[in-house]
């Protein structure tokens, strides 16, 4: 059966090969390739030998769409949102909690406690009085600064616009304030040295 | 040319007049519309400047500008009776409600380690957490902290040779001063915050500025703002009064006296004084307009 097949074979490749060896006229007189030998001999070459690798053309894809799949839950995992920075001063340090550092709170006799309530009585009065001073004291400085503008404004129209105009200039506006001690003439501060152990937060 | 024929009193019937005749001959013109409310603006706007300049003209007060020239306080001020008494109840009251620190702990630690020392029946084998430490007292940190301030002299805060100068601007270094100059005005000299004559052209504020710059010393100031803080205004003694001025309106602008300027070289012209002095030198109704806006807060 198969010498039958191979001999059909032989002559449609006899037939075949004739007209093939006319196209390529020139390189008739040449060595003959392996892929036109006759199939009589049925010469098993490499390619034969090996098994045609099955391509599914899905595979590939189906490989990266499992990929893709992974990689959009790891996505979801990681989108944690970010912790927050600890804002230090509301934490208590744990030192301020021990109980071996309180002090023994000394027993107040009644003409202390009594001189105590009366002195903070007598501040709130000082510092409302205070108060009270220094309202009225801004409140005549308005009131001298309104008079002035009004006699401007009776004299002359325009003086009186230019008085009213923003001063661009004034600020930003620095002032050093009091000090305990003045100043002392050409004098040269030490270079203090120190290290910084701030803690840096990145989120 | 028919405003300059008018008279002042009778300017504002005028400009009615005026504008009843650019109304009807608005009215009656024929033709050019377009023109006519460009000309009845153009007239309108002539009038409000020239009866700006008649105004100016017809016043009878002569501008002048004074700078109100502060040199804020250099040291805290002193403490008042009820304010040192509050203060020590308050360094008090914190102290017993807080906790003892590290520094205090170790003092504790030492005086106690200390006291087991003398004791008779001491075993330094015990002592095995704080080998090292006998070395430095917490007590011994403390004293040499404390010579370390002493090595330092601050400036005293009180010089009672300068507070008594009165030309000079480091005196009374807890208040904030203010500059008097000594001025001449109605044949007069008298002592006021330097003031000169306002004229055409500049405001009010430039007024003042250049007053400060005519001092013979030269100091930097900033000026706060460009509207006075106040106004003076009296009327000149009949023999003195012009047509063009029947009295002296003054307006006040506050400049604060900025440092880095050069120091000057006390002049005898040139005062510094508290608020609580100028009572002496100033006149009662000049005081009486510049007390509300010198803020002695």
């Amino acid at each position: 059966m198969s010498v039958a097949l191979s001999r059909c074979l032989c002559r449609v490749l006899s037939r075949q090969t004739a007209p093939s060896s006319f196209l390529l006229g020139e390189h008739h007189h040449a060595v003959r390739s392996p892929w036109f030998a006759p199939v009589m001999t049925l010469k098993t070459s490499a390619p034969l030998r090996a098994e045609p690798k099955k391509k599914k053309k899905v595979d590939p894809r189906r490989e990266q769409l499992a990929r893709e799949r992974l990689r959009k839950k790891l996505k979801r995992l990681e989108k944690v949102p970010p912790e927050f920075i600890p804002i230090e001063d509301f934490i208590t340090p744990a030192k301020c909690l021990d109980e071996t550092r309180e002090r023994s709170a000394p027993k107040l006799s009644f003409e202390e406690s009594e001189r105590r309530a009366m002195m903070l009585k007598e501040w709130c009065r000082y510092k409302q009085d205070q108060h009270m001073a220094e309202m009225e004291a801004v409140e005549l400085a308005l009131e001298a600064q309104r008079e002035a503008l009004e006699e401007l404004k009776l004299e002359s129209e325009e003086l009186y616009q230019a008085a009213l105009k923003p001063d661009p200039l004034l600020f930003p506006f620095t002032h050093e304030g009091p000090t305990h001690t003045p100043p002392i003439t050409q004098y040269e501060a030490p270079d203090g040295k120190y290290t910084d152990i701030t803690k840096v937060y990145t989120q | 040319m028919q405003q300059k024929k008018m008279a002042a009193p009778c300017r504002r019937m005028a400009s009615r007049s005026l504008l009843q005749f650019l109304s009807s001959f608005s009215r009656t013109a024929v033709g050019n519309t377009a023109t006519r409310p460009f000309s009845s603006t153009s007239v309108c706007r002539a009038a409000l400047q020239t009866k700006d300049a008649t105004d100016r003209a017809t016043s009878s007060w002569t501008l002048m500008a004074a700078v109100c020239l502060q040199r804020l306080p250099v040291i805290t001020a002193d403490y008042s009776p009820i304010e040192e008494r509050f203060q020590q109840l308050l360094h008090q009251m914190e102290q017993e409600k807080s906790l003892l620190s590290d520094h205090e702990i170790k003092l504790l630690e030492d005086a106690e380690r200390m006291s087991r020392k003398q004791a008779d029946d001491y075993d330094s084998d015990e002592e095995d957490d704080h080998g090292d430490q006998d070395i430095v007292l917490a007590q011994d940190l403390e004293d040499s902290w404390e010579q370390k301030l002493k090595s330092f002299q601050p400036a005293p805060r009180v010089r009672a040779d300068v507070d008594k100068e009165l030309t000079s601007p480091e005196r009374c270094l807890a208040n904030s001063l203010l500059l008097l100059a000594e001025q001449e005005v109605g044949g007069q000299k008298l002592w006021l915050l330097p003031q000169t004559q306002w004229q055409q052209g500049e405001t009010l504020r430039q007024t003042a500025e250049r007053a400060l710059a005519s001092l013979p010393a030269g100091f930097k100031a900033t000026f706060l703002g460009n509207a006075p803080c106040g106004v003076y205004k009296y009327k000149l003694p009949k023999a003195a009064r012009t047509e063009s001025s029947v009295g002296i309106k003054v307006f006040f602008f506050k400049a604060v006296l900025s440092d880095g300027g050069p120091p000057a070289a006390p002049n005898p012209s040139l005062l510094w004084l508290k608020k609580s002095e100028l009572q002496r030198y100033l006149k009662p109704a000049y005081m009486m307009k510049v007390e509300p806006f010198i803020l002695e807060l």
